[in-house]
Order: C-alpha cells, then structure tokens, then sequence
C-alpha cells in the first residue's frame, strides 16, 4: 500500500485541494481559504484560485495571494461585490499535471463573521435592589456599524466559578445588566457578536470579575 | 396626520426611518425563511442549486450599488430612488408566486400564506418609504425625485409573466431575498446620513 501510495505521488497529478470557507470580517472584503492536497511530496505542488462572478463568462484569478496568510485569497473593496455570486474554484498544479477542487458558490451579503467585539467592560454597580454588574463593549472597529453598512447583535455569557455558562441575547445593544449575582462569587464574562444573516464571532477574551460580599442576604435569594 | 386632530402625533424622521427599516428587517427575514423552506421542500438534493452562479432576477435591470463605497457615493434621492423602484418591482411577481403556491398543497398550508403576507408587507414598506421620502422633500434634505413619488417611470421592468415550474420559483425566492437584503441596506446607509446623531 506505501508503495501504491509513493507511486502515485511520484507520477500523478496532485491530489484535489478543497476549498475549506470563504469568510467576510466586515462586508466590504472577504478571504477564501483552501487545504492543500495530501501527498505533495517534495513535487512543488503551486496553487492557484479562480472565480467567475454572476451572468459573466470571464474567468479571473485570485487578486491577492499575501496578505491573508498562506493557502488563502483575499480579495480587497475594489475585488468584492455585494449582492453578486463569486463561483470559486482553487487549481492545485505539479509537474504532472493539475487537479480542482469543488467550486464554491457565495454571495459575500451571507458568508460575514465579524471580528470579536472590543473593550469588553464590567462595571460593579448598585441601586436601589442590590448590586449588579454593567457590561458593556464596542463593536469590533473593522465592522462600519456607524454608516450603517453593518448592523450587529450581540450575545454574552457569564460563567460563576465552577458553573455552567449562562447566555444572555443583548440585541443591538452594546451594554447589558447582569442581576442575580453570587454574593462573593467571581465571574467570567464574554461577549460576541454577528449580522443577522450572518455567523456569531469567536468569543471575546473574558474579563473576571467579583461580585462584591456586601449584598444583602435575603435580597439575594429573594432574587433567585 | 389627519385634521390635525389633537391625539395625532407627528412622527418625526428619525421614527420613520425607524419603522421602515423595522418593515424591512421583516421582509429580509421573511424572505429568507420562504427560500430555505422552498429548498426543503422542493430541493432535497442541495448540490445542483447550491452551484448555480447565475440568476435571472427580474429587477437585475434596476442598477443597484454593489458596495458600501458605491451606495454611499449615491445622492440621497437617487439612492431613495433605487429602494422604491426595487420595491414597485415586486408588486406584481409576489401576487403571482402566492398564486402558483397555492396548486402545491404541502407548501401551501403555511409558505402560501406567507407569500400573501410578503405581498402586504411590500406594498406597506413602499407605502412607508414613499412617507420617508415626502418628509425629506417637505424637509428640503433632498430634492424631488426625478422621476417624483408614483409615477409609472418607477414602475419599471415590466411585471413578469407567471411562469410555472420549481425552478422559476425559486429562482423567484432567491431575487426576493436578494433584493430584500439590498432595501434593508439603503435604507439603513440612508438613514445614517439624514439623521446622523443617532448611533447608527
């Protein structure tokens, strides 16, 4: 089987690559990234990505090989059209020849994931019904929510040592209220945020925090 | 507002925007469920539509900014002009899809009815940027429109014929969901530059 396998990478086009996501941080540019074929042994394996935009029969290629990092094309504001269907499709090439991988169909308007949400902070904080903790963040800079271009909704979780994770759906807001504290309890706090037609962010980094011991006892386990 | 009656509030712009683009939300999400739901419906094998790269929307004739950069260079009337004509557009093609739904009894019971809803929901949100755009004129943000508010230069393309078959429907789906999303779009790019001290 080694052997067949050695063979076959000696004498053979190279295996087909696969085109692994094409993803959108703020919906003016987006990166596709591909994995490259399994066997490149030493035969200097060159990849290339192609695409044809919607009802156009002019085949393209990739605009920008660098700038996402390895087995990636970006493609900048002047390469990215909204509302149009990029066909995708990443050639693998050796001496013997060129395999493709299976083409890829998105419209960047449905592939955004944005960037984390940024200066997440939690704020202890006191009224009238005991204490609580104000969260709030910005959104992640890339993503333009102030012209409008962009719009996000924002999700957090707050974990007590030990517990399981909460979640919390905080809308379009960037601020958030947490009650029902542990008295002397700390927390992990983080916060994440997508499009509505889009996909959630990673989790932002969290920020501890304790609840301070002064709440008041039956107001407490009154308000769980 | 009617006879200036005393309970009658006027809404200000910035609560007009809000209410279309609130209609708006609505469309895309509507929308977006009608065209997952007719794919599975209709489409259990996802790989040959998933491919298609090229689509023969109806409204591919209204010219349409494609990029931020490029909705924004827009003025404020023409990109007022470009929401309306998308949405004159889908006054006639929604009819038809809830009529061409309704000879499918398993989509019927619930996507028909929604498809009937979409087409009221249309015709509200253009009622409602119709509003949107008066009180910019009467406010002098803007100028008139080209070709003004009704007129038959926004009733353009042509309503399409009802055609039968799956994949014209979804390919209807597809363009409604498309043009869904642009509206909601402008519209929010339009309201950020007319009343601007909001956070947008």
């Amino acid at each position: 089987l080694f052997k067949m396998a050695a063979a076959k990478t000696d004498y053979s086009p190279p295996g087909r690559p696969t085109l692994t996501s094409c993803l959108s941080r703020d919906k003016e540019t987006f990166t596709c990234w591909w994995d490259p074929s399994d066997g490149d042994d030493g035969l200097q394996t060159t990849y290339a990505l192609y695409y044809l935009k919607e009802n156009s029969d002019v085949v393209h290629a990739c605009p920008d090989y660098h700038t996402a990092g390895e087995n990636s094309c970006y493609f900048d504001k002047n390469n990215t059209s909204i509302w149009v269907n990029y066909n995708i499709t990443v050639a693998a090439a050796n001496a013997h020849g060129s395999s493709f991988s299976e083409p890829v169909v998105v419209d960047v308007a449905y592939i955004v994931q944005p960037h984390t949400p940024e200066n997440l902070t939690v704020v202890v904080l006191e009224d009238k019904d005991g204490t609580f903790f104000r969260v709030s963040w910005e959104p992640p800079h890339k993503a333009d929510t102030r012209s409008g271009w962009i719009t996000l909704v924002y999700e957090l979780r707050a974990k007590l040592d030990g517990a399981e994770w909460e979640e919390h759906f905080a809308g379009q807001q960037k601020m958030f209220n947490l009650f029902s504290l542990r008295s002397g309890g700390t927390y992990l706090v983080q916060v994440r945020c997508k499009p509505i037609h889009g996909f959630w962010s990673e989790w932002s980094p969290p920020v501890n925090v304790t609840a301070p011991d002064a709440v008041p006892q039956e107001r407490s386990t009154w308000i769980i | 507002c009617d006879n200036g009656q005393a309970s009658c509030q006027v809404l200000s712009l910035a609560d007009l925007f809000d209410r279309v683009i609130q209609h708006s939300a609505r469309m895309h999400g509507m929308s977006s469920d009608l065209h997952s739901q007719f794919e599975q419906y209709f489409l259990p094998s996802k790989n040959q539509i998933i491919s298609k790269v090229n689509r023969n929307c109806h409204t591919s004739s209204i010219l349409t900014p494609n990029g931020k950069e490029n909705a924004q260079r827009l003025a404020g009337e023409e990109l007022t002009e470009v929401i309306l004509k998308l949405l004159w557009a889908w006054r006639d093609p929604l009819w038809h899809f809830h009529q061409s739904m309704a000879h499918h009894d398993d989509f019927n019971s619930f996507s028909s009815n929604k498809a009937l809803a979409m087409s009221d929901l249309v015709h509200e949100l253009r009622t409602g940027v119709e509003k949107v755009a008066e009180k910019m004129q009467n406010l002098g943000i803007i100028s008139n429109l080209v070709n003004g508010l009704r007129s038959p230069e926004l009733l353009l393309p042509s309503p399409v014929r009802p055609q039968w078959g799956l994949r014209n429907d979804y390919d209807l789906l597809f363009c409604l969901r498309r043009d869904s999303s642009k509206v909601q779009n402008y519209l929010k790019i339009l309201k950020c530059r007319m009343v601007p001290e909001n956070d947008c």
